[in-house]
């Protein structure tokens, strides 16, 4: 167990009588990047919110740096170093850009001056110095998505959630974008990410876990993956069926 | 710095128009509805919390604050300070239960929630009931509780120190997280905000502002009932004047009350229709003339209420907002 930042026991979504996530389990290491795949409706974001505690597990146990936190709201679920990020993205619209990033670093600061000079900081790593006096409401969807990456790394986390922080992009701000969550790695976040794109993916990842129908279907490096019949079938050929 | 300057031209107005009793009531108005809207605010422009129900927190403060002085015999600064703890309790009370509800909910509730509160001052026996309650006599350090410049110089202190209080929120962690909330509950909960304890705090803020005004008016006018104090239309004017002003500005709702409690005051008083006949513009046989004099003086809410449409459709981010130019 030691070094697993992150471990998902057992863990089952139902709503109603529809199960969403059904007996899932694996673990995170530190530092890994972990990219989490699957078709539509595979229970990925499911999960997702419920590690991030907006919604809770219906059985199962999530373990975050050696604390159960099932039952945690969101935010304290975020002050303990686990931020994430929105499939669709959530920016605070009337707010500046600088704004959006400093209420990110509040959360590890009570000063405005020292939140915003964390804010600056984290603008200029992923390039949006130029937009700080901007609406976020105003910005292109690729900008959008750096915003909130810029965002929720101002909450300087341990971990960090990706939800398809490339989906919408063209290849060269897919590329801008795995480039900062590389360095963010390199400075000791660990990194899940759940993305379509199997490029990405395969280009940045250490470990894949993928998802179907709500269960897990496999585990394993890229190449293990990549290679794995079930998976192509499920997933990435098509199969049989297609 | 701008507060700084406003206050000091309104502690002077009394003695530049001369004492004039009706123009000092007018003003009394115009800086109790600034104060009130700007307390709303605190809420509703920058949390985004839209409260229906602030006439509660408004007649928590004022029957207190009566009930205390009059049966009771205490200091009005005393129940003013009663009335503020009221006010917190029903705060508490009502954030607890309605700020699980998000956007329209939460604003159906705090109606009910206020109602709750009106029907049981209507109906319980201590609060006067129907009749409600009468002052006939208070004082305090010898002031003259009978003029109407300590409640002049009272409100403008309230108004002050809520405008202080919603500068200070502005530039700081607070200010900033009421903000987020407003533009993206879940965002903000995924950035380590607490939702419930900033919606509490926001709305324990502005709750307790808005008692003191409730308290103020109540010794000023020494006659309060459910229906002056407990009224959703006082909740709905207060939350007029701030979107007519400018929803979620420092200024917006003092702009707001500054430019319709006196519209208000002229339409009641029909001064323009008046205006129009005495200076034989208009002659008082005609048609048009019996028409301004008569039944434009009951038709004033008439007016008032095309106003706030006219407002709202063309000026959705309030007056103010015409003077910002878009970043």
């Amino acid at each position: 167990m030691i070094g697993h930042i992150l471990h998902i026991n057992h863990v089952s979504k139902h709503f109603g009588g529809n199960v969403a996530v059904s007996d899932i389990s694996f673990s995170v290491d530190e530092k890994q990047i972990v990219g989490l795949i699957g078709p539509n409706g595979a229970g990925k974001t499911t999960l997702f919110n419920c590690i991030t505690g907006f919604i809770h597990v219906t059985s199962g146990d999530i373990i975050f740096d050696n604390k159960k936190i099932n039952k945690l709201r969101p935010d304290e679920v975020c002050r303990m170093g686990m931020a994430r990020t929105w499939q669709r993205v959530k920016p605070l619209g009337s707010l500046t850009v600088l704004e959006n990033v400093m209420i990110g670093a509040f959360s590890i600061t009570n000063a405005a001056r020292e939140a915003e000079e964390i804010a600056i900081e984290q603008l200029d790593s992923v390039g949006l110095t130029d937009y700080a006096k901007k609406t976020a409401g105003s910005l292109s969807i690729g900008l959008k998505k750096k915003l909130e990456l810029a965002r929720v790394l101002a909450t300087r986390p341990k971990m960090l959630l990706l939800d398809e922080i490339c989906g919408g992009l063209n290849h060269t701000e897919t590329d801008g974008i795995l480039v900062i969550i590389r360095e963010v790695r390199n400075k000791g976040a660990t990194i899940v990410f759940i993305e379509h794109d199997m490029k990405a993916v395969t280009a940045i990842c250490d470990w894949i876990v993928v998802l179907n129908s709500g269960e897990k279907l496999a585990e394993g490096t890229p190449e293990d993956i990549t290679k794995n019949p079930e998976v192509i079938a499920a997933y990435l050929g098509g199969g049989q069926n297609a | 710095m701008l507060i700084a300057i406003t206050a000091g031209i309104a502690s002077v107005l009394p003695i530049v128009t001369g004492e004039n009793p009706y123009v000092i009531g007018v003003m009394i108005s115009v800086l109790m509805m600034a104060a009130l809207s700007s307390a709303w605010n605190i809420l509703g422009g920058y949390a985004g919390q839209y409260s229906f129900g602030h006439a509660a927190y408004f007649g928590a403060g004022a029957y207190t604050t009566m009930i205390l002085i009059s049966k009771f015999n205490f200091n009005p600064l005393v129940s003013i300070v009663a009335g503020i703890i009221a006010a917190c309790i029903i705060a508490l009370i009502t954030g607890s239960i309605v700020f699980r509800l998000r956007g329209h909910y939460f604003g159906l509730a705090s109606i009910a929630v206020a109602e709750i509160v009106r029907l049981s001052a209507l109906n319980f026996d201590f609060t006067g009931g129907a009749q409600g309650i009468l002052l006939s006599d208070v004082s305090l350090w010898g002031l003259d509780l009978n003029s109407k410049n300590p409640f002049y110089y009272g409100m403008l202190l309230v108004l002050v120190v809520t405008l202080g209080i919603t500068l200070y929120l502005r530039t700081s962690k607070t200010g900033f997280y009421l903000q987020a909330i407003r533009e993206d509950q879940d965002a903000a909960a995924s950035l380590g905000i607490n939702l419930s304890f900033y919606k509490n705090k926001a709305l324990l803020i502005s709750a307790a502002l808005t008692s003191v005004l409730g308290s103020l008016y109540a010794v000023y006018i020494r006659f309060i009932d459910t229906s002056a104090v407990l009224d959703l239309r006082l909740s709905i004017e207060i939350i007029l004047t701030a979107i007519i002003g400018g929803v979620g500005t420092l200024w917006g709702p003092v702009l707001g009350a500054v430019l319709l409690v006196p519209l208000a005051e002229l339409l009641r008083s029909n001064v323009i229709g008046d205006a129009l006949v005495k200076h034989g513009i208009v002659s008082e046989t005609s048609g048009l003339g019996v028409f301004l004099k008569e039944n434009l003086a009951h038709a004033h809410v008439l007016v008032y209420g095309i106003i706030t449409v006219l407002c709202i459709l063309y000026l959705p981010k309030g007056i103010l907002g015409l003077f910002r130019r878009a970043k």
